[in-house]
């Protein structure tokens, strides 16, 4: 979706990396996560490396809550060079290690983890972007991309939370990529689809890097003109505003278009026939049975 | 029937030729094969040719970076879709002069592609990490009179100003070197009167004053390594040394312990213009400035590093009026070029492009590219902002401003040159029309008169035709 005709001075790439324990491939194996870690940091300077006026932000995201990793807020590290790496490229391997260490310190100990806030993030990553375009020098044409690195399992629990941010990307012209270690995720699928980015589910995850190079490093201009995996098919379905279950068929209501599942609706507070039905008269006017899709869900 | 040879070469028509500006990458692919050897082994350079590769060769590299045997051909082939046949060409080439790649035989017998060991090597070192550290990165204690980036950024244009000022003859002629005069005279930038045998600007150095400040500062340094040799500096490390500069961060400072002592003498030289501040010549520590930055990003053209640097003062209206905003005397000279200057006030001078002014700018060897190029990267802030009315253009100035600059510039090209051989004088209208056909047949023929029995072949076909005719001729 981002402009395909003029290619860009400078590219700002947002990388949001899940590192929520309950992952699969951390339990299986915890030392795996320092190994796909690597291998984020390096494509992080890899991105960095394409252009000197490229950018970089690194965001972590766990259970409790999500936190910039790179750039750090206030002053950045003192960083001299110990080998030789481009200092640019130690100081973000540095800050991004230093900082993660902290966000996982700081998750609270007695709570057992739950889903990661990947919607909090996204949001956080638009914000992000719009604060740097805000900045920039006038004149300069900047495109930008999210990248989520996750392991986490499809849920709908945030299914409200990330139409809307799929929806702000698409207007703002973000690209949202999404590299899936472990399962499919149909709905993040569904938001690389509105925005134009690429989906990629990693068969294996020691060749983690060289995937990530080869299809999430080219800018969106440059894509047109690499031999990428292709779409596929997107799943479409939505989920229901009840019970949060992706569902084929189901009510909408005519007001505010809101799908439920079932017709005896909780009140949940989405929808605007929240006052109950009265006795005798069965089903409130104007729910009727339509096929559920992502678009009128935003909607409501 | 008779030859005439006769060559037209372009080169001696026109009087003044255009400035050359090289790239890194132009700089580097006129370099022999070992120099480039010796050059791949600083990771500062493998960073820096990266970044000057097109983006499908840097796909390429990329790819291929952790790959530790050779690739198929066909196989990179297939990365890139087939619409896109044509850059994927220009990239391949592009690694092939630049060695960045070899040619590498795979056991099957395909002809397989491989990165050059040391590039590969030190490209790795840059990106993750490993190896020896660059040679400034000493540890310092924190510098008591640290410096800032204003600062940095204000004595850096202060002391590149002073070349500049030098070259128009300005009154301040004091704080430039020897050194310096002698490169400028060595680019042709500058040359000496003939009478008084005192330095004066020639043309090429009037272009060299429209290119933007980080153009202007890498081809002063380009000449400077090409004198470098002479003083005994290897030319190899010097750049090294400067795109570590360029790597460099700004407003920190970085020792100068364990640098040789030819750097140290180029450290000193890089002091006069201002890519580097010192403040003690036995200081320990120097801080790079933003003209040193500015090296590691030259193609980009204007951008973030520039623009903070000085604010734009040029204002284009679409009736080819000029607005500047200066008081300097150097600006208004170079304005003066290609407008005519209409008013004169204390800080602003009104100018109108026209037709004459621009053709005059043409006659003395400026490009229209140079000239819009100035007026775009000089563009006042108010210009950044204005919208073009929806049309999307790639330039800030009115899109009849560019058009016109750029006809004027076409409308002095209507010949075209073409190095060629004259065939006339034929016996027969018959040996005239068979010769002809088998020149037209093979794409060498430039012209023709079947009237006068009259044509001509280009350079390169001429010995192809001339057998032709031999053997044609013998069997008549």
């Amino acid at each position: 979706m981002a402009d395909d005709e003029l290619p860009s001075d400078s590219s700002l790439l947002v990388i949001i990396v899940d590192t929520n324990p309950n992952q699969r491939y951390i339990t299986e194996d915890p030392k795996v996560l320092t190994g796909c870690l690597d291998a984020v940091i390096a494509f992080a300077n890899s991105h960095l490396m394409q252009k000197s006026r490229n950018q970089l932000a690194v965001i972590g995201c766990h259970f409790h809550k999500s936190e910039y990793l790179y750039p750090s807020p206030g002053k950045p590290l003192d960083v001299r060079q110990i080998d030789g790496q481009y200092e640019l490229f130690t100081l973000v391997e540095k800050t991004i290690k230093m900082r993660l260490v902290n966000l996982i310190k700081s998750q609270p100990q007695d709570e057992k983890p739950g889903e990661s806030l990947l919607a909090g993030a996204l949001a956080m990553a638009l914000c992000f972007i719009a604060r740097m375009r805000r900045e920039s020098p006038p004149g300069l044409r900047t495109s930008s991309r999210i990248l989520i690195v996750t392991g986490s399992s499809d849920t709908a629990a945030q299914y409200i939370n990330y139409m809307n941010v799929f929806f702000t990307a698409q207007k703002q012209q973000v690209l949202i990529d999404v590299c899936s270690m472990d399962k499919h995720l149909s709905l993040l699928q569904q938001g690389c689809d509105i925005t134009g980015g690429l989906y990629l589910k990693v068969p294996s995850l020691e060749g983690l890097l060289q995937y990530l190079l080869w299809v999430f490093l080219p800018d969106a201009s440059e894509r047109t003109k690499l031999v990428l995996p292709g779409r596929g098919r997107v799943d479409y379905r939505a989920a229901c505003f009840c019970h949060r279950e992706l569902l084929t068929i189901g009510y909408v209501c005519s007001v505010c278009l809101s799908g439920e599942c079932c017709n005896n609706l909780p009140n949940s507070g989405y929808c605007c026939r929240m006052k109950p039905v009265l006795p005798g008269t069965g089903p409130a006017s104007g729910i009727g049975k339509y096929k559920l899709s992502a678009t009128c869900a935003l909607l409501a | 029937m008779s030859e005439s040879s006769r060559s037209k070469s372009s080169l001696n028509l026109n009087p003044a030729p255009t400035l050359q500006c090289k790239d890194l990458h132009e700089y580097l692919k006129s370099r022999s094969p070992q120099f480039l050897e010796t050059l791949y082994n600083y990771p500062t350079i493998c960073l820096a040719v990266y970044r000057e590769l097109p983006e499908l060769a840097r796909h390429f590299v990329i790819r291929l970076l952790f790959v530790e045997q050779p690739v198929p051909q066909a196989v990179v082939t297939s990365w890139v879709s087939q619409t896109y046949a044509r850059e994927q060409s220009k990239a391949g080439e592009a690694l092939s002069e630049l060695s960045v790649w070899q040619e590498a035989p795979i056991p099957g017998g395909m002809p397989g592609w491989m990165l050059a060991q040391s590039f590969k090597k030190n490209l790795k070192v840059a990106l993750l990490g490993g190896g020896r550290p660059w040679s400034m990165s000493s540890s310092l204690e924190p510098d008591g009179k640290a410096r800032d980036v204003a600062f940095l950024d204000a004595y850096a244009l202060e002391r590149w100003e002073c070349v500049l000022h030098y070259m128009v003859g300005s009154a301040q002629t004091e704080g430039i070197s020897a050194d310096a005069v002698r490169i400028l005279l060595h680019a042709g930038l500058m040359t000496r009167d003939a009478e008084d045998g005192s330095a004066v600007i020639t043309r090429a150095g009037f272009q060299f004053l429209l290119l933007s400040t980080a153009k202007q500062v890498w081809l002063f340094l380009q000449h400077y390594l090409q004198t470098a040799e002479r003083r005994s500096l290897s030319a190899a490390e010097c750049l090294a040394f400067l795109y570590q500069l360029g790597f460099s961060t700004l407003g920190k400072d970085y020792s100068t312990e364990g640098m040789s002592n030819n750097m140290l003498v180029f450290l000193q030289h890089l002091r006069e213009f201002g890519l580097v501040y010192q403040r003690k010549r036995k200081a320990g520590r120097f801080y790079p400035t933003r003209l040193a930055l500015n090296i590691a990003s030259v193609r980009d053209g204007p951008g973030a590093l520039e623009a903070a640097r000085s604010p734009g003062y040029i204002v284009v209206e679409t009736n080819y009026r000029v607005y500047a905003y200066t008081q300097t005397a150097l600006q208004v000279a170079l304005l003066g070029l290609f407008t005519e200057l209409v008013y004169r006030f204390p800080n602003l001078v009104v100018g109108v492009v026209t037709r004459e002014s621009v053709r005059q700018a043409l006659r003395g060897g400026i490009t229209a590219d140079q000239i819009l190029h100035y007026l775009e990267q000089h563009a006042h802030p108010q210009m950044l902002k204005t919208e073009t009315g929806g049309i999307r253009s790639t330039s800030l100035l009115p899109p009849t401003v560019v058009d016109q600059v750029r006809l004027w510039e076409s409308e002095r090209n209507r010949f075209t040159y073409t190095e060629g051989v004259v065939y006339n004088q034929f016996l027969s209208q018959a040996d005239f029309v068979v010769l002809r056909d088998y020149a037209k047949q093979q794409g060498v023929l430039t012209w023709q008169s079947e009237r006068a029995r009259t044509m001509v072949v280009t350079r390169a076909g001429h010995d192809d035709v001339k057998k032709f005719w031999k053997r044609y001729s013998k069997t008549a």
